[in-house]
């Protein structure tokens, strides 16, 4: 069971991400948004993270068949779909939290060298949990002044990944509990809430421009 | 409080104004378009300047003064514009 929920998140997870990273980089090319590029390295980020997983998977039922999935392969997964969520959120000028200073910045990384990939992973969660839960409140707050409709069901999309993050992080606490089941249940819930709005626009007329720089 | 718009928003309303709302068959003026667009002088010269040298507006001299239309890449450009402003908007995001 908690296989096939696996293999569907990651699947869906990879062509939701590759469909709207894709419909970025074209809003990219026609019009030469920043905004849009960065879309575009998000979802692809996204669509690669998902893919490697699945990948993963795919290695150990097919090649390996040693019941689990090898963990760098999980972490660097979560650590690709992690710049993902970075880009969605630093669109939404997360760069104002950055620390200011310098000595920080260089603490900053030294945790990542100290840890075993075990426990990267889990900072990896983490870290996804938050800027996935500002991606979904500045997403909100943007509804509330545009009331574009389209804006609510993206925020609930990146909200029930960041829910889906939390308990598949703290499934850790209970592993043989219905934690990671549900939480991945919920983030396929939020990946088709993500790409509800997206698959409403209409791209029939857009022609994708060569030339424009 | 005013709006902040993006050069991308700026350049759009510039496109949408010589589309849509044309003071005349000939084109719309300098400063017509700094009225309707709301940008200062030397800044839309530039911008002018860059949207002729790409294809997207067309400079039309008439009498000694000149006049800006919107040519058929032009038209292309703010339909796919409009689209992703739309695509953004999802996302709680200006282009």
């Amino acid at each position: 069971m908690e296989f096939l929920l696996e293999n569907i998140l990651n699947l869906v997870g990879f062509l939701v991400g590759l469909a709207i990273g894709i419909m970025s980089y074209v809003g990219f090319r026609n019009t030469g948004s920043p905004t849009l590029f960065r879309l575009t390295i998000a979802f692809f980020s996204i669509s690669i993270g998902f893919f490697v997983i699945w990948s993963g998977y795919m290695v150990e039922d097919f090649v390996t068949k040693s019941g689990t999935i090898e963990r760098w392969i999980q972490t660097l997964g979560i650590a690709i779909q992690t710049v993902g969520y970075f880009f969605i959120a630093f669109s939404h000028s997360i760069k104002s939290f950055f620390p200011k200073s310098s000595y920080f910045r260089s603490v900053g990384i030294i945790p990542l060298f100290l840890v075993s990939s075990v426990q990267l992973e889990h900072i990896f969660r983490s870290v996804s949990f938050i800027l996935l839960v500002y991606g979904a409140i500045e997403t909100m707050l943007s509804y509330l002044e545009n009331r574009n409709k389209g804006a609510i069901s993206v925020s609930v999309g990146l909200g029930l990944l960041a829910l889906g993050e939390f308990l598949g992080w703290y499934s850790f606490v209970f592993p043989d509990s219905i934690l990671y089941p549900a939480s991945m249940i919920i983030k396929i819930g939020g990946l088709i809430a993500l790409f509800i709005p997206v698959s409403k626009v209409p791209l029939t007329k857009i022609k994708f421009d060569e030339d424009f720089e | 409080m005013a709006e902040y718009r993006t050069h991308m928003k700026i350049i759009g309303d510039i496109l949408s104004t010589t589309r849509d709302d044309l003071q005349d068959e000939d084109g719309a003026s300098v400063t017509y378009l700094i009225r309707k667009a709301n940008i200062s002088h030397s800044r839309i010269s530039a911008i002018l300047k860059t949207l002729v040298s790409q294809g997207l507006l067309e400079k039309v001299d008439n009498q000694g003064s000149n006049k800006y239309k919107i040519s058929q890449p032009g038209r292309e450009f703010l339909q796919a514009y409009n689209t992703f402003t739309n695509f953004a908007d999802n996302f709680g995001l200006s282009i």
